[in-house]
């Protein structure tokens, strides 16, 4: 699976729309397509709020505007209200719309819940950009298999 | 960029989201995941048809005709081609700087075009 993942530690925001905009800050697209990823990122979250694990916050949608699966984490350890239970670890992630995405899609989810249910726990302790990415089995702006 | 086009993007994100909600494999992944998605469906719906009310019939006519005949209706252009058929796009089109500030389809297979900004 190709993949590009960025990082933010320590996340300046302070609110779940403010944490998105600056996940999508760190993406290779336009001003016009990272507003539009957060509308879309936004009705996700407005059905149903995307927190894991107590304090994970894993907002994610697929989107035309993205060509390649895109990961951004961060941390904060004031925690983010999003917006009823404070989450401490963000991990934002847009796969590409294509003919196979939807299968890719499905086994990314699988990747990201195994990695949640083995080490939740280390995920929200981790304290330092290196760990959180090794827990989360991402390597830092590489193309991943 | 035109707001037409924004929404139209914006309308297929959604389309996407609802059409992975159906599917039984990311429904179960999410709940894997530890997210609640009952109900999710329903809602998205609803919000599906505001943004279409926010949509010109005639945009909102050519985006539906376009995803019942090849399932996705918005397309980016790649290397100047369409990406869903392919086809060279026009040279003064693709050069346009203000290429997103109006509609441009596709003329082989009438998808509606944008350039990643
Ligand atoms: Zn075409």
């Amino acid at each position: 699976m190709k993949y590009s993942a960025l990082s933010k530690f320590e996340l300046s925001a302070s609110s779940r729309d403010e944490v998105i905009k600056e996940l999508l800050d760190l993406f290779s697209v336009g001003e016009k397509s990272r507003g539009l990823l957060a509308v879309a990122l936004d009705i996700r979250e407005k059905v149903g709020a995307t927190v894991v694990h107590s304090s994970i916050a894993l907002p994610h949608c697929r989107s035309i505007l993205v060509d390649k699966l895109t990961i951004a984490v961060g941390k904060s350890s004031a925690g983010i209200p999003w917006p009823e239970e404070k989450v401490n670890t963000v991990v934002l992630f847009i796969s590409p719309v294509n003919l196979t995405a939807p299968q890719e899609h499905s086994k990314f989810l699988a990747h990201i819940a195994g990695k949640i249910k083995n080490s939740g726990d280390k995920i929200i302790a981790s304290s330092n950009q290196d760990e959180l990415l090794k827990l989360l089995g991402f390597q830092l702006e590489k193309q991943g298999e | 960029m035109d707001k037409q086009l924004e929404k139209l993007i914006s309308l297929h994100d959604l389309d996407v989201m609802i059409a992975d909600l159906n599917r039984k494999d990311i429904r179960k992944r999410e709940v894997e995941m530890g997210l609640h998605t009952e109900g999710a469906l329903e809602e998205l719906k609803e919000l599906r048809e505001t943004y279409c009310k926010g949509i010109k019939r005639k945009w909102r006519g050519l985006y539906n005709q376009l995803t019942r005949h090849y399932g996705n209706a918005v397309v980016p252009a790649l290397m100047g081609r369409c990406a869903g058929c392919l086809t060279r796009l026009p040279t003064a089109v693709c050069s346009d700087p203000e290429r997103n500030s109006k509609i441009h389809t596709c003329p082989t297979c009438g998808r509606i075009i944008y350039w990643a900004d």
